[in-house]
């Protein structure tokens, strides 16, 4: 499948079958117009293109799943942010699962279930491989206590990608398990945010028995599964936030009585450049090249584009983030966190300082 | 198209030109003997990126934008073409004029013309271009002065307040290079020109920082690549103007174009 045959197809297909949101904006609303929206993709192909065959996929590049996400982002059609979050769960499971475990992809990709990525803890946020989440084996099952934060969805979640630690300090005593969510023991405390969306929480886990066999890879190798969502998170997921930036840009361009250029002009340059960039990005992944610390340049490019964005709109909007009840606060104060999701923006600079620039060591 | 090998070579032939070039002129007729205007008839956009990257990471000049724009107005190539209203324009021999910021740019005045809009994009990608590559020169030099320099006790490369500067300038940098590498018409030619105008403006302002006092001698060669980034910034529409005109095209159409797609 070519990547303009496929969006031409998709293009037709979503101009005649409806899939516009009909809920009242609320995250239980949001979930379930993204698993309306899922479901209906999948069953006509769309959503199983860029997917690996023994995963349920139709095969393809997985371009293909980057053009799906612009697509469904540029329509409006789910929410950006839990809508790429398959992008980074999907992936791990058909790299490391065993056969067994491999079934249960489809049910994600088809929005039959939603997952979690427990990867953060209270004591671990930049330094990840700190984390302390314990579990010890026990006969033909592991026994897990410790506690996540900010896991998205967990409240939604059926399953959960977790990093515990089954060995020494450091990378190598990490292993990762997929947990059913329903297991004994596990407790879920959504998370208040600011901007008023609460789909970050706390998970806790007490004594929760996990069957040996949904251990992901070999012990110890969770350290490297954590690592490997990196090239799709940094593809896949960033056009379709980019996607998602020139959504807003153009709904502001839509609202804004008096603008300004300059400002506008430097919003769109700061898009135009990570488009650019991003693009390169993912023509060098389907050419096989293997992507690294240079992602860290699109990881600041995309964060630096969007609160520019936002900035620009409280700007030209006056009052719009202040008063009443216009979308535009929820999102310009998420896009406060675009530095600090997914890894600093301190920590991408650190990377780029040592790996790209070879500056040494602190 | 030139293959890998060739292109190379070429890359290899071009960078020593520049390096041993003593002047504007000989460098010009220095790349007019290794090819450089069949290579621009035959591929010119490789032609374009080749040169003037190298234009901006040697620091050499010779007055080929000129070729670049008379190939867009498919007017014969040897000329001098006008790149402000003022009648500004690289000269050929070109004289060094040193009433001016970066006197080896040899600044001439000719009579003005108005340019296609096809000889303004690729004037703006060419000058893009070697902007970037002035900016890259620009961090190399930052880089090695930070790794060279112990204060406290340790290289000041090794403080996290100079690493996220030139880190901050490799973002810049890679955004712009990425921007003209897509840059195949007057839009995109804009849009390139004015992120390479950023970048290096970006570039010019901390790693200057980074190279603190030695980096404000004219003993050091850095610079040479200050001034040549504030001139090449100016020349067919600085960041500033064109991030403004870039606006108002917006404004006007209420329309923002996706201009790249995968």
């Amino acid at each position: 499948m070519h990547v303009d045959e496929f969006r031409t197809g998709l293009r037709a297909w979503l101009d005649e079958h409806d899939l516009r949101p009909v809920h009242d904006g609320s995250l239980d609303g949001h979930m379930a117009q993204l698993s309306r929206v899922r479901r209906a993709l999948f069953d006509a192909g769309w959503m199983r293109w860029g997917w690996p065959e023994h995963a349920g996929g139709l095969g393809g590049p997985v371009i293909l799943r980057a053009v799906l996400g612009e697509e469904v982002v540029a329509r409006d059609l789910a929410e950006p942010g839990i809508y790429t979050l398959i992008e980074v769960l999907a992936p791990t499971l058909i790299r490391y699962a065993s056969p067994e475990l491999l079934g249960f992809v489809p049910k994600l990709l088809a929005g039959e279930e939603t997952w979690c990525q427990g990867f953060s803890e209270p004591g671990t946020g930049s330094d990840l491989a700190s984390l302390s989440t314990r579990a010890v084996r026990d006969g033909d099952a592991w026994v897990i206590d410790g506690q996540k934060v900010w896991t998205s969805l967990a409240q939604y979640a059926r399953r959960c990608v977790l990093l515990t630690r089954t060995g020494g300090p450091g990378h190598r005593g990490i292993s990762a398990f997929l947990v059913d969510m329903d297991s004994p023991g596990i407790t879920v405390r959504p998370i208040e945010t600011m901007h008023g969306r609460d789909e970050f929480a706390e998970v806790f886990f007490d004594g929760v028995r996990v069957p040996a066999a949904r251990m992901l890879g070999a012990e110890g190798q969770g350290w490297e599964i954590a690592m490997s969502i990196l090239p799709d998170e940094r593809s896949s997921c960033f056009w379709q936030r980019i996607a998602y930036l020139y959504n807003r840009l153009d709904r502001l361009l839509a609202e804004a009585p008096a603008a300004s250029p300059r400002q506008l002009g430097e919003a769109f340059l700061d898009l135009h450049a990570i488009r650019c960039r991003s693009r390169l990005t993912q023509h060098r992944r389907t050419r096989g090249d293997r992507l690294g610390a240079e992602t860290s340049v699109d990881k600041v490019l995309l964060a630096t584009a969007e609160q520019r964005l936002f900035d620009t709109a409280r700007d030209l909007l006056p009052g719009a983030v202040e008063y009443g009840d216009s979308p535009w606060r929820e999102e310009y104060l998420y896009s406060r966190a675009a530095t600090i999701y997914g890894g600093t923006a301190e920590i991408q600079r650190n990377i780029i300082a040592k790996r790209l620039l070879s500056l040494g060591n602190e | 198209m030139i293959d890998a090998a060739d292109l190379a070579l070429l890359s290899e032939g071009l960078r020593s030109a520049m390096a041993e070039a003593r002047s504007a002129a000989g460098l010009d007729a220095a790349l007019a003997e290794l090819g450089w205007r069949e290579l621009l008839e035959e591929s010119p956009d490789e032609a374009v990126a080749l040169v003037f990257g190298l234009l901006g990471e040697t620091g050499a000049h010779a007055p080929v934008l000129n070729d670049v724009l008379l190939h867009a107005m498919k007017r014969p190539l040897g000329g001098v073409v006008a790149l402000r209203e003022d009648g500004l324009a690289f000269g050929r021999p070109g004289e060094p004029s040193p009433a001016d910021l970066d006197p080896a740019l040899g600044l001439c005045r000719v009579a003005w013309e108005p340019l296609t809009d096809e000889a303004l994009a690729a004037g703006r990608r060419a000058l893009g271009l070697q902007i970037v590559g002035a900016g890259r020169t620009m961090l190399a030099l930052a880089r090695e002065h930070a790794l060279a320099r112990t204060q406290f006790g340790r290289p000041v490369a090794a403080f996290q307040a100079v690493r996220h500067r030139l880190a901050e300038t490799l973002v810049a940098l890679e955004g712009a290079q990425a921007a003209l590498e897509h840059a195949t018409d007057p839009m995109t030619a804009k849009l390139g020109k004015a992120l390479a105008g950023r970048a290096g403006l970006t570039a010019m302002r901390h790693c200057q920082q980074v190279l603190a006092g030695i980096g404000f001698t004219a003993e050091h060669r850095f610079h040479l690549f200050a001034r040549r980034v504030l001139v090449l910034d100016d020349l067919l529409g600085s960041a500033s103007a064109l991030t403004r005109e870039i606006g108002e095209s917006l404004e006007a159409s209420r329309i923002v174009p996706r201009l790249v797609d995968l």
